[in-house]
């Protein structure tokens, strides 16, 4: 049987037209990868920030996330890597709180987020006080974990200069079970830097007697001879300044001390050495450096 | 002259859909409501409306063109009227163009009526015609037509039910491929550093055509971009059709 005339026609036109796509498919496809490059050459206003501002809380994600709470915060935490690595958004760090905030409330036993979000409020936006925000947020929702307290007394001690709170922290840390060892001992240098002497002596004097270890035992006698030597100077250095204000100069030597009345006895480093004393200045120091003993 | 007879019958046809208007209502709600969500806000109520509303049309713009572009070709088969349509000197291209050119049609049609409410409710607020919310949602209706033929693509071979949800994966991916760039300055270089710059160059890229941060912030738009960017969805589009040409053509009708 014969094919009408329109179909034999309409199977040419066919071949024809697949032929054209054929050429034509991939001058599109590199049309579409120029076009692409083009538009991405061009430069476009961004709005630092924009993209966050409008963010809800993590509370009213929590229901909006179909039960996909974790991946969630996964995503989001993903995301905020990037955001609060992007040196060009001027003012990423506006919201870090919060961008952390919606993480934790996601799914609060994810402890990267923590650790790291209180990392960026430290050392990228300097902003102690969302570190403190984000670490304690992490210890009120794990309370079984010592980094929190641990991470938070650090920042205290060598970022603020806030020994006090260091202590608090560090103090915390320490009646969590699985704490180690060495957060007792930045307790008791915490008070020691707070000026509190008396504390820090038998604290680090409790260390000594219970290390475990020679190691330990070294380090807590290292602190003792520190100690002693700061409440001895302290001593020394005051007994010279009144001696100053009743003679119109500094003592001699120490023993001019002890005979005007002004120290029982001249004390002795932790290991029984003498100090050393500048009657120029009035300054006492030990003979060796505590960490060199 | 046949494209265009195919375009009207498939602008009526989409006249009668129910979803189109079941869409169109729950647009309409999401741009009005923008006023309610704005008394909501400290600050700046004329922001949130504009969002809400730039996002109501390219929301539901892209569930239009998904929704109904995923049937129009299934259906013609499901029914059977290709065989009476594909019997007449009638060209498999012509088909594709002309239901391509009917749905483009209808969604310019929703998507001036749904500018014509998100501008109105501007106005009551400002009251004046902001022209760069209308550059906003014509790169919205660039984008849309680009989803048109994404879901034409998939109607050419596979069912509605399936045609949607890569039609869906095709927009979010649009959306998402952005990411990719970050990823690539952050590998070192290599076969997978080639392969994800090669992914990157061919993905689609539809926020290309958002321009509704911009345009609500008063953000200066750089020109060249408009050029650039019409012209990427042209030839993207072109290149989607031109596939969904080349599959109808091959497929057996028996």
């Amino acid at each position: 049987m014969k094919t009408p005339f329109f179909q034999r026609a309409s199977a040419r036109r066919g071949s024809a037209t697949t032929l054209v796509l054929l050429l034509l498919l991939p001058a599109f496809l590199a049309g579409i990868v120029g076009l692409k490059a083009a538009t991405d050459r061009v430069v476009r206003a961004k709005l630092p920030g924009s993209s966050i501002i409008y963010v809800p809380s993590g509370k009213l994600l929590k229901y909006s996330t179909f039960g996909f709470r974790s991946l969630a915060a996964d995503l989001i935490y993903l995301w905020a890597i990037q955001y609060f690595s992007t040196p060009t958004i001027d003012d990423r760090f506006d919201h870090l709180d919060h961008v952390f905030a919606i993480i934790n409330e996601l799914d609060p036993r994810y402890q990267d987020p923590y650790e790291i979000g209180a990392l960026i409020a430290v050392q990228d936006a300097h902003d102690v006080r969302t570190a403190f925000t984000i670490l304690d947020r992490g210890a009120a929702n794990n309370p079984d974990q010592w980094i929190y307290p641990f991470e938070a007394g650090h920042v205290a001690l060598m970022t603020l200069k806030d020994y006090p709170l260091a202590e608090r922290y560090f103090e915390r840390c320490m009646k969590i079970p699985g704490a180690p060892a060495f957060v007792e001992r930045l307790r008791a240098n915490a008070i020691f830097k707070k000026g509190d002497l008396k504390t820090s002596w038998e604290t680090w004097l409790d260390i000594y007697d219970k290390a475990p270890d020679e190691r330990t035992k070294k380090i807590a006698s290292n602190h003792l001879y520190n100690v002693k030597a700061a409440i001895d100077r302290t001593a020394l250095e005051e007994a010279a300044a009144k001696f100053r204000e009743r003679f119109g100069r500094f003592p001699d030597d120490l023993e001019a001390l002890v005979r005007a009345g002004l120290v029982p006895r001249v004390p002795k480093d932790f290991d029984g050495r003498d100090y050393f004393y500048n009657p120029a200045t009035g300054r006492v120091r030990t003979a060796i450096s505590p960490w060199r003993r | 002259m046949k494209i265009g007879a195919i375009a009207g019958i498939t602008f009526k046809e989409a006249q009668r859909d129910r979803i189109l208007y079941l869409l169109f209502g729950f647009a309409a709600v999401g741009i009005i409501a923008s006023r309610v969500l704005a008394v909501l806000t400290v600050g700046d109520r004329i922001k949130i409306i504009k969002d809400v509303g730039l996002a109501s049309i390219a929301l539901f713009g892209v569930l239009m063109a998904i929704l109904i572009g995923t049937g129009l070709v299934y259906k013609e088969i499901d029914k059977k009227t290709i065989y009476t349509l594909l019997a007449k000197p009638l060209h498999r291209a012509e088909f594709i163009l002309g239901k391509y050119l009917g749905l483009a049609l209808t969604l310019l049609v929703m998507t001036a009526a749904m500018t014509v409410i998100f501008l109105a409710i501007v106005y009551a607020h400002t009251l004046k015609i902001e022209s760069g919310l209308l550059v906003a949602v014509a790169y919205v209706f660039v984008e849309l037509l680009l989803i048109t033929a994404v879901a034409i693509l998939f109607s050419s071979f596979s069912t509605p039910i399936l045609s949607s949800l890569f039609a869906l994966a095709f927009y979010l991916i649009g959306h998402l491929s952005w990411g990719l760039e970050a990823i690539i300055k952050k590998m070192g270089p290599g076969a997978g550093r080639t392969a994800v710059r090669g992914l990157y160059a061919v993905l689609p890229d539809l926020e290309n055509f958002n321009f509704r941060t911009e345009v609500v912030h008063n953000l200066p738009i750089p020109p060249a971009i408009y050029l650039s960017s019409l012209l990427y969805g042209v030839c993207y589009t072109a290149f989607i059709l031109g596939l969904a040409v080349l599959i109808f053509q091959r497929r057996d009708f028996v």
